[in-house]
């Protein structure tokens, strides 16, 4: 089943190597969006892609119990937040919907930066949205799958010596 | 060395239009996730060498970075589906 | 031009010349795992080969940093998926090909 864990050694090695590299990627892309592309969107996508790197290496209850399908569409939601909190903050300090030159006097910092602060902000709202948006997909999808190879999968494990953990 | 860089991105377009007859012909769907992570391949090295010619080299490299992770996680995910599904 | 640039244009070419070499073997080898065998080795060291070509025309900068992390990524991540696949192939019962049998 797609559930199972991969019982492979050198993909679960590899796996358990690449992804906190891969997590430092999607950060470098989230923080860098102004001077390349990426932003918010992008540097989500890889997010959730690292997630979804362990759920099909290390099976689907493995990856459930780093991130919760609740605390995921807790994320998605506080990703709205932050986003609709700054949009609003700047809409109370007397300016439009993101006006981020209004928050110089909170932040303390000139004009230019206080654009650029605000824009990470947003960035990062965006980007815990769309991670938790996307991994909660994944997995929904994953989940309703019956799939027509269960017997075949379950033999291989026999076959492999070792039981499963979640009791496919 | 434009005009290199150019002929090297002429001639690797070539080879992903080799690659692609497995990829519409291939016998089984083994063959087929095989050219199609070649041609992630290439495509990485012709995102790169774009970015020198039009000079925004940083740029491309990004793109070509996350088009490299993004391959391999296609490729994997393909292989435990169809090995999760019991046919090749 | 420089001796720099020359250097960089051989290692593309060799380069090159791996890939072209991949995408052969990719049409005429006969079954999955040869030509798995093909693309997989290739391509790797075709990667290796234009991204040291790139930085040597390049010079020692960020950029360059990023090209060795491709090359490092690839050579992690190519051989892993050439793997897997072969694995998956390989327990669903396809038979390696063999001269007599065909």
């Amino acid at each position: 089943m797609l559930r199972s864990r991969y019982q492979d050694i050198i993909a679960q090695t590899i796996v358990r190597i690449m992804v906190p590299f891969v997590q430092i990627y999607a950060l470098y892309v989230l923080a860098h969006g102004h001077y390349s592309p990426g932003g918010g969107f992008q540097g989500g996508v890889i997010l959730a892609a690292s997630l979804v790197l362990i759920f099909l290496v290390y099976g689907y209850e493995n990856a459930l119990e780093r991130l919760k399908l609740a605390t995921a569409g807790r994320l998605c939601s506080l990703g709205v937040l932050i986003y609709a909190g700054i949009g609003f903050l700047c809409l109370l300090l007397g300016g439009n919907f993101l006006d981020y030159s209004r928050l110089a006097p909170i932040f303390q910092v000139s004009l230019p930066r206080a654009r650029s602060l605000g824009i990470l902000g947003i960035e990062t709202g965006v980007a815990l949205a769309v991670m938790a948006a996307m991994y909660s997909i994944i997995m929904d999808i994953v989940n309703s799958d019956t799939g027509n190879g269960e017997s075949h999968a379950a033999g291989h494990e026999i076959e492999n010596g070792e039981t499963s953990s979640d009791g496919k | 060395m434009k005009a290199f860089f150019l002929g090297v991105d002429i001639f690797l377009c070539l080879m992903v239009f080799l690659c692609l007859y497995r990829v519409v012909f291939g016998p089984t769907l083994g063959d087929r996730i095989v050219a199609t992570g070649a041609i992630g391949t290439k495509t990485l090295t012709i995102l790169v060498i774009i970015g020198f010619l039009y000079g925004r080299v940083e740029m491309f490299l990004d793109i070509s970075l996350a088009y490299a992770l993004l391959n391999f996680i296609g490729t994997l995910a393909a292989a435990k589906y169809f090995e999760a599904k019991g046919e090749f | 031009m420089v001796i720099r640039d020359i250097i960089a244009m051989i290692l593309i070419l060799i380069g090159c010349f791996f890939f072209l070499t991949s995408a052969i073997g990719l049409l005429r080898f006969p079954d999955m795992f040869t030509r798995m065998h093909a693309t997989g080795k290739c391509d790797t060291l075709a990667v290796l080969l234009v991204m040291t070509g790139l930085i040597v025309h390049h010079g020692i900068n960020l950029d360059s940093f990023k090209l060795l992390l491709i090359v490092v990524f690839i050579y992690i991540a190519n051989p892993t998926a050439t793997h897997v696949l072969s694995r998956a192939a390989y327990r669903l019962g396809m038979q390696p090909w063999t001269k007599d049998k065909k």
